[in-house]
């Protein structure tokens, strides 16, 4: 995997000088074998998932889920890709995140320029109004929803989910990114304003550019969200055509209840994605996530 | 006040300008999440079955009955348990790992990127996968309690009252340890190393310079990590509803999945937007000392 090239850009872990073999050198060489069984215990349920997904399902049977596989097989993958109507719900999920994303970091940086950096009334107020999305309960307004939802026609299409994802993420987005903004030295704002450059201008051509980082984290940790969305997805979407990815698992689990092999398939087929984009992200997840709150 | 305005930074727009920025994301947060979540306190004042075009205005006669249910007594017990467990078995572990990280370690970046890894997967998958792990026949955990001689342990995980919640919660820790871990960690790399060597130089031992210097730096992320995790534990459904569907029985039922069975499958959408405003109101509560701290520190 590419976690060593991204070892160099990592947080200052490595800060402490390497010490020089001694009693110290050995105790960290045995913490480090302790946590690397931990770390093993720990992704074991992944690890027999993938074992389990490459073995055809008799020598599981046969052999139980703790052996090394005799075969392997790529027609677990197969079946469950077929069965598990996975082609749609792929789909559906990314070009849900693809119109979701983007204008959801869209908006809540320019509510979050406005609490940051305009002179805004009320500006207490609607922070702490917006914030306190972060408390409520998804379920708490499921039925309103469902029935906006239904005089709108808006049921069963991944049209009518993008609204209850974009106000379910702005609370955690605005935090994040006015704290992001608010860093940004008033200055050089004033310097374009006295050129004569409009608020519209200073966004555009300011501070989007100059949060990057920041507009990047809330991206990905956004579309992680959207992709593992379950509650709204499961009320709005009935038919197969429309589903996404954590609604059609379910349906596909209970499908292959007693198809072990196709099922460990069908689960990897549903998170690869998501553990490829971490593996290759996670510089900007980890730093966002300790970033945003720690500023707190 | 216009012409102060103007005068002190000349630009378009004027005080109207900032609420141009604000109203796309307002209007869609208000549209979808205020909006609705205020209407439901309508809906629970009433015996609306859902369906129907028609119905009553009932005052609080849905929270009266609350007490009365006996699957609601369930489930605010199974959702306290679950508060407490999930919030501090992943806080100790990822206390104790990031410790560990934090020391003299090789490989921390793998390390910390398995730890992590659980929590960015759909809740659904890990349902399916733990799932599919406790299976009392084909699951890896009683094959590996046979394995070592164990048979009599090897029991129906999910499928018993006794075990079924515990046997949930063991996944929402598998979840929930990454966050803290991170955290964690990223506050032991701001303690600043001089404390640890003026320690030291005063005598103090190691467990003493855990209590007196580590962990009094790290209040302001127990903070965070404690107020992000009572606001999250309040919301589990997902993985109850993934796992166990509430069963067996309604041994597994919590605030959030016995509202959607109300609502979505014995038709007492009034009763069950009940159950959800109570469990909000008790979220917005333990939640308000965060979100007014975050206000406050962007003042």
């Amino acid at each position: 995997m590419t976690l060593t090239a991204q070892a160099p850009v990592e947080l200052p872990l490595e800060s402490t000088p390497s010490e020089s073999p001694g009693p110290k050198g050995r105790r960290g060489l045995v913490m480090t074998l302790v946590l690397a069984v931990i770390a093993l215990f720990w992704i074991s349920p992944l690890a027999l998932l993938v074992i389990t997904a490459v073995r055809p399902l008799a020598d599981f049977v046969g052999n139980g889920p703790l052996s090394w596989p005799d075969q392997l097989t790529w027609t677990n993958f197969k079946d469950a890709w077929g069965i598990g109507n996975f082609a749609t719900t792929y789909k559906n999920s990314a070009i849900l995140a693809l119109i979701k994303v983007p204008l959801g970091v869209l908006v809540s940086a320019m509510l979050g320029f406005a609490l940051a950096k305009l002179r805004m009334k009320f500006r207490r107020t609607v922070m702490f109004t917006v914030f306190l999305g972060l408390t409520i309960p998804i379920y708490i307004t499921i039925v309103p929803v469902f029935i906006m939802m239904r005089s709108a026609g808006a049921t069963d299409s991944i049209f009518g989910l993008i609204g209850p994802y974009l106000a379910f993420g702005i609370p955690f987005e605005v935090l994040v990114l006015q704290s992001f903004f608010r860093q940004l030295p008033d200055e050089i704002i004033e310097a374009a304003r006295v050129d004569g450059a409009g608020d519209w201008r200073v966004f555009f051509t300011m501070i989007l550019p100059l949060s990057v980082p920041a507009l990047v984290t809330v991206a990905i940790l956004d579309a992680v969200a959207t992709w593992n969305e379950f509650l709204f997805a499961l009320i709005l979407l009935n038919s197969d055509a429309h589903k996404t990815i954590p609604v059609g698992l379910l349906n596909f689990q209970g499908q292959f209840a007693n198809n072990n092999t196709g099922l460990a398939a069908g689960i990897l087929i549903a998170v690869v994605p998501i553990l490829i984009a971490y593996t290759l992200l996670q510089r900007w997840i980890v730093g966002g996530l300790t970033a945003g709150s720690l500023k707190g | 006040m216009a012409t102060t305005a103007t005068l002190v930074k000349p630009k378009r727009g004027g005080r109207w300008s900032p609420w141009l920025f604000a109203i796309p994301a307002l209007a869609v947060y208000v549209g979808f999440l205020v909006y609705p979540a205020l209407s439901s306190l309508w809906f629970s004042l009433t015996n609306w079955d859902g369906l129907s075009a028609t119905y009553k205005f009932v005052g609080l006669d849905n929270y009266f009955k609350l007490p009365q249910d006996p699957v609601v007594v369930e489930a605010v017990r199974n959702n306290l348990i679950w508060t407490v467990v999930t919030i501090a078995v992943p806080t100790v572990i990822g206390l104790l790992l990031a410790i560990a990280l934090n020391g003299k370690v090789h490989g921390k970046p793998i390390l910390r990127l398995i730890f992590y890894t659980p929590a960015v997967l759909p809740l659904v998958s890990i349902a399916s996968i733990w799932g599919w792990l406790y299976n009392p026949q084909y699951g890896a955990i009683n094959s590996f309690l046979r394995m070592i001689g164990l048979d009599g342990l090897a029991q129906a995980w999910l499928g018993q009252d006794s075990t079924a919640l515990w046997a949930v919660m063991v996944p929402a820790i598998w979840l929930r340890t990454g966050f803290p871990m991170l955290l964690y960690l990223a506050a032991l790399q701001g303690i600043p190393n001089e404390l640890y060597e003026a320690a030291t130089v005063d005598g103090a031992t190691k467990w003493q310079q855990f209590w007196h210097v580590t962990m009094p730096s790290l209040r302001p992320a127990h903070y965070i990590v404690l107020a992000l995790s009572l606001i999250d534990s309040f919301k589990v459904f997902d993985m109850i509803y993934a796992m166990t569907y509430g069963g067996p029985g309604t041994s597994t039922q919590v605030m959030g999945t016995w509202m959607y069975f109300n609502v979505f499958q014995y038709y007492q959408a009034g009763y069950g937007t009940a159950i959800a405003v109570v469990i909000t109101l008790v979220a917005i509560a333990v939640g308000i000392p965060y979100v007014r701290s975050q206000t406050r520190e962007a003042s």
